[in-house]
């Protein structure tokens, strides 16, 4: 499967602009990897750079889908965080993580199980670092009351809501930017990632059997402790409840129906965000408002403009005949190389401008493969498909690798810090490498199977 | 009247070095220019005397309640006996983590308005007053202050009073 196109000559010219951008964008970056300045404040001066040395115009940074904001991925992760900010002082989290606890019978591996699945879930519909900081708390509560060691729970969480968030579109921020890119909905992120997921899910659940399984046991008269908690307890304004719960499922059915209505999934966070807000009856929403995590926010719009300035010049275009020029346009081969170089780029680096990265290669990549396909046919083609697929695994599975591979990893290890228990950076490795690597290696096992055998 | 004039000496302090439990000791005894017996607060010093912190009963609870429940509501689910096994576990910590580090001061010149404003803005029951090498001479406590309230409104009435 070897296409001419790659071989063609370059269209682009290496001249002071190219350069210019060249040495922001890889400045920007090694700032961000360096953790010496803070990435929101690379982002937006970098992104500013752009602009000043007019690099990208700003009508093209605000304005243009080709190198500007994407403002698909920005609204849809405002509003999903308004409905969180409107749904936390409600107590359904902490409803949700002891009646967990309770299911789990006290039994440290049962509840360590059941929390995984349900950080999981919560994962795949919310953000993973929100989940892990409301279920983190009351994971700490019942460790003390069983007097067990909270790290493998809290480990545990951080790797299934990075499994769990690979899921859906929403579960994590690449996926999110992916289907904006490449113009996936929701459905198709259930029909193509989900299945692998769950695979990957139950054989995460074994190996956190073997990791920990031996290791914690409890007095029996401890349990009783988790027992006599009453769930209910838990819950401060239940008719604050009912409506979120309310607005909730309309954006769940919202995700799954926008496809077929021609929404973007955007719109439908941001209807079920304004519904929420004036079902709540806030006369004080800059509280809301004010929670959300603007940081976050400002970091993908610098990073959007930064890519975009990249983009123009040509030094994406660039990076993908380097990429074809290793796979020789093999889909096969590049599906595999994004996997697992993803993964381990994923797992040093920020996984949100390695994506932000990756979208215009692979698209600027199909480009030169078949220059005669144009928009959704060049997006979506059959050929092209499994190396989306392959990018969500990687990026996201790989997150698990290190402590500092993923958001949710950080928040947790800051967490046991806390509770005055430090997770070296080669513990938590020592847990969060093999299963990153079993479960990219399902992945891989999934992804030829499904597209280039069943072809399915 | 400065703030020199109203405060109290410092009969004892705690070094960043004492464990929590030597502190709620030292407080327990340590006795108050009135009389009473037991402190709910101390200044720490370093080995040169400069004053490096406060502890408060409050900063003790702060350390035995953990640091979870804070984040979210949670007392519900606490089991009797909680309090008691937390407490145990932070037996061995040391003052330098638990006290708070930014201590508000006076210098003992400071008018009585300074330190009546410092204490109800920033909630205070205790505020070190200090000399000008910055070595603490004295404390001042809202009681303090509060007598020094009570003698102007008493000398008012004794002059209604002729």
């Amino acid at each position: 499967m070897t296409h001419e196109a790659a071989t063609t000559s370059q269209p682009f010219i290496m001249d002071t602009t190219f350069w210019t951008a060249t040495i922001i964008f890889l400045l920007a970056y090694a700032l961000i990897i360096s953790e010496k300045v803070h990435k929101t404040v690379v982002a937006i001066f970098a992104a500013a750079l752009m602009l000043v040395l007019k690099i990208l115009e700003q009508r093209e940074a605000f304005h243009t889908e080709a190198f500007g904001i994407d403002w698909n991925v920005i609204f849809l992760l405002l509003s999903m965080m308004i409905i969180i900010n409107l749904m936390k002082p409600t107590g359904f989290f902490e409803y949700i993580a002891i009646k967990s606890a309770k299911l789990g019978k006290g039994e440290p591996m049962r509840i360590m199980t059941i929390f995984a699945i349900v950080t999981a879930i919560l994962s795949a519909l919310l953000d993973n670092v929100t989940t892990v900081l409301l279920l983190a708390p009351v994971t700490l509560l019942i460790a003390d009351a069983l007097e067990v060691d909270p790290i493998p729970f809290l480990i545990a969480e951080a790797l299934a809501s990075n499994i769990g968030g690979t899921a859906t579109l929403i579960g994590d921020p690449p996926n999110i930017m992916i289907a904006s890119k490449a113009k996936f909905d929701f459905m198709s992120f259930i029909y193509n990632l989900t299945p692998a997921i769950i695979v990957i899910m139950a054989a995460f659940l074994f190996v956190l059997k073997i990791m920990f399984g031996k290791k914690l046991h409890v007095r029996p008269e401890l349990k009783q402790r988790i027992l006599e908690m009453d769930e209910k307890e838990a819950i401060k304004d239940p008719l604050m409840l009912k409506k979120s719960l309310f607005v909730l499922s309309i954006v769940i059915i919202g995700f799954v129906l926008h496809g077929t209505f021609n929404y973007e999934p955007a719109t439908v966070a941001l209807f079920g965000a304004g519904l929420l807000l004036l079902l709540s009856g806030t006369h004080e929403p800059h509280h809301v408002l004010a929670e959300i995590e603007w940081p976050t926010i400002f970091f993908f719009m610098g990073l959007f403009i930064i890519i975009g300035g990249v983009v123009k010049v040509g030094l994406i275009k660039w990076m993908s005949l380097e990429v074809l020029a290793i796979t020789h346009g093999n889909m096969f081969a590049t599906s595999m190389l994004i996997m697992w170089f993803s993964a381990f780029a994923s797992a040093f680096v920020d996984n949100i401008p390695y994506v932000a990265t990756m979208n215009p290669l692979i698209i600027d990549m199909a480009k030169q493969i078949w220059p005669h396909l144009q928009g959704i046919q060049l997006l979506h083609n059959p050929e092209l498909m499994p190396v989306w697929w392959s990018l969500a695994l990687g990026a996201c599975l790989g997150g698990n690798g290190t402590a500092i591979g993923a958001s949710a990893n950080v928040i947790v290890v800051g967490l046991a810090e806390r509770a005055g228990k430090k997770i070296s950076f080669i513990r938590f490795m020592a847990y969060g490498m093999p299963v990153m690597i079993i479960t990219v290696f399902i992945s891989t096992i999934y992804v030829w199977l499904r597209y280039y055998v069943l072809k399915i | 009247m400065k703030a020199k004039d109203i405060m109290e000496q410092v009969k004892d302090y705690l070094s960043p070095d004492d464990t929590i439990k030597n502190a709620v000791n030292k407080m327990r005894v340590l006795k108050r220019d009135d009389g009473i017996v037991g402190v709910k607060g101390m200044i720490v010093l370093d080995n040169e005397g400069n004053l490096v912190g406060m502890v408060s009963v409050k900063d003790i609870l702060k350390a035995i309640i953990p640091f979870y429940m804070t984040m979210t509501e949670l007392g519900e689910f606490t089991w009797e006996g909680m309090l008691a096994e937390m407490t145990k576990k932070v037996a061995d910590k040391k003052v330098a983590e638990i006290m708070m580090k930014d201590v508000i001061t006076v210098s003992e010149d400071a008018p009585l308005m300074e330190c009546a404003d410092l204490i109800v803005k920033h909630n205070l029951q205790r505020v070190p007053v200090l000399n000008k090498e910055k070595k603490v001479v004295g404390i001042i406590y809202v009681r303090d202050l509060y007598n020094a309230i009570v003698r102007v409104l008493l000398d008012d009435k004794e002059v209604q009073n002729l």
